[in-house]
């Protein structure tokens, strides 16, 4: 009988290629707090420097993966370059599956939140029952409680599948509307009406 | 005609009930102080003690204490909290501001998931990967027999009828009949429609008929009801080809 090699966790190295082969199996992302428990890692820093081991060794160019923060969690994604030669292997066309009513509802919600329903079909202008619906299914909002005025309206929020989709890893980190403002100022075409 | 005007008697108020409502509309007289039950009952007992009523009177009674009924009922509702101080172009403008922000903010969803869309996690490919295994499972003959018989069986509850659609336009109708009484010189309409087959046919002829009749180009008669319907061509028409 074989006896299997006891791996120790004792360098800095060793717990970077730990984090690397439970990244590897997990299918979802899995929460820091969770592996630093497991490795009795005590201080936050300590565990953001075996994150930068493992960030440096896929660095490299012969490398197709690096690790990613996402919805709280810590996650294995392929490198953006290899998404063409992706596509062309597996013969799967990722398209997106959102459409702009849809896109114009998650945005009022995810700035909003919590928000009903009325908020944001008087925002956008129209009723938005038929995005908000599609988005509930989709898992990328949820419905977080009650208003307390007349009818209880039903109030949204955003979800950690959101935060998956959009690759944030908390929705603070969304920009600012003033950050925002600025972000799209020079990009913005030239107006027909003088302001 | 002689037309006396009701007048309203409150508390608040005493005049005519379209003044009332003037001045109500003018934000001269808060609507919440107004008992519309009282107004209402005041004139039923004014009513009552009418003889013979005015149509137009009474009418316009109706009008002017339903729209007060209509505002006030409007005024109880909540309403959408907003601002009274804002104008409505103010609002315009508000709303317009608030969609500027929403439009930067859909770009922004719509670069990050573009973004999201060029990394590749390890869910997506399992499901959806073209060389995937199939489980294959023994089964025997009989069971294989079983699967083809239930196979038929919704094959034959797939069958539908299928709706037969003819048109039979009026004119067409009309000239049909029109070539029986040049014919025959007389029409028994009841026997004529007995040896029509749908009732979408029925209904196109009798229509004809009626048509027919309106213009003058056919004398139709009907002794009793239920009776037969006797159709003759009116002899001062001239057909016009």
């Amino acid at each position: 009988m074989k006896e299997e090699k006891e791996f120790s966790l004792e360098t800095i190295e060793q717990k970077a290629a730990f984090v690397e082969s439970v990244l590897f199996v997990s299918k979802e992302p899995v929460e820091p707090e969770k592996i630093m428990s497991f490795l009795k890692c005590k201080n936050i820093k300590d565990f953001e420097r075996i994150l930068s081991t493992l960030n440096e060794m896929y660095k490299d160019s012969s490398r197709g993966i690096i690790s990613k923060r996402s919805g709280g969690g810590l996650q294995l994604v392929t490198k953006i370059e290899m998404h063409n030669l992706l596509n062309d292997f597996f013969k799967i066309k990722k398209t997106s599956t959102l459409t702009i009513p849809s896109l114009e509802t998650l945005s009022i919600v995810s700035y909003k939140q919590p928000v009903t329903l009325a908020e944001i079909s008087r925002l956008r202008g129209v009723n938005s029952i038929g995005p908000a619906k599609n988005l509930l299914q989709k898992k990328l909002i949820k419905i977080s409680g009650r208003k307390r005025v007349p009818g209880l309206p039903a109030l949204y929020s955003t979800t950690k599948e959101f935060l998956l989709y959009f690759g944030l890893n908390d929705i603070s980190e969304l920009p600012s509307i003033e950050e925002l403002t600025e972000m799209f100022e020079e990009k913005e075409q030239p107006s027909l009406f003088k302001r | 005609m002689y037309s006396e005007q009701y007048e309203v008697q409150t508390e608040f108020f005493e005049g005519p009930l379209d003044l009332l409502l003037h001045l109500v509309n003018k934000n001269r007289m808060n609507i919440l102080d107004i008992k519309i039950s009282q107004i209402t009952s005041e004139y039923l007992d004014y009513l009552m003690n009418k003889r013979g009523i005015n149509p137009s009177r009474e009418s316009d009674f109706l009008m002017t204490a339903s729209t007060l009924i209509y505002i006030k009922s409007r005024s109880l509702l909540p309403f959408p909290e907003m601002s009274d101080e804002e104008s409505s172009e103010e609002k315009f403008i508000n709303t317009l501001a608030e969609y500027d922000k929403i439009k930067k903010i859909t770009k922004l969803l719509k670069q990050m998931e573009n973004n999201e869309l060029l990394l590749w996690k390890r869910e997506e490919v399992c499901e959806n990967f073209e060389t995937e295994e199939f489980y294959i499972k023994e089964i025997s003959s009989f069971q294989l027999a079983e699967i083809f018989l239930n196979l038929i069986k919704k094959k034959d509850r797939e069958e539908f009828v299928s709706i037969k659609s003819r048109n039979f336009s009026i004119q067409k109708k009309q000239k049909e009949i029109l070539e029986i009484l040049e014919a025959e010189g007389y029409l028994n309409f009841t026997n004529y429609i007995e040896m029509i087959g749908s009732v979408e046919e029925f209904f196109v002829a009798f229509f004809s008929l009626l048509e027919m009749v309106k213009r003058g180009v056919v004398i139709a008669l009907q002794k009793r009801l239920f009776d037969t319907i006797s159709v003759w061509k009116n002899g001062s028409y001239k057909i016009v080809q």
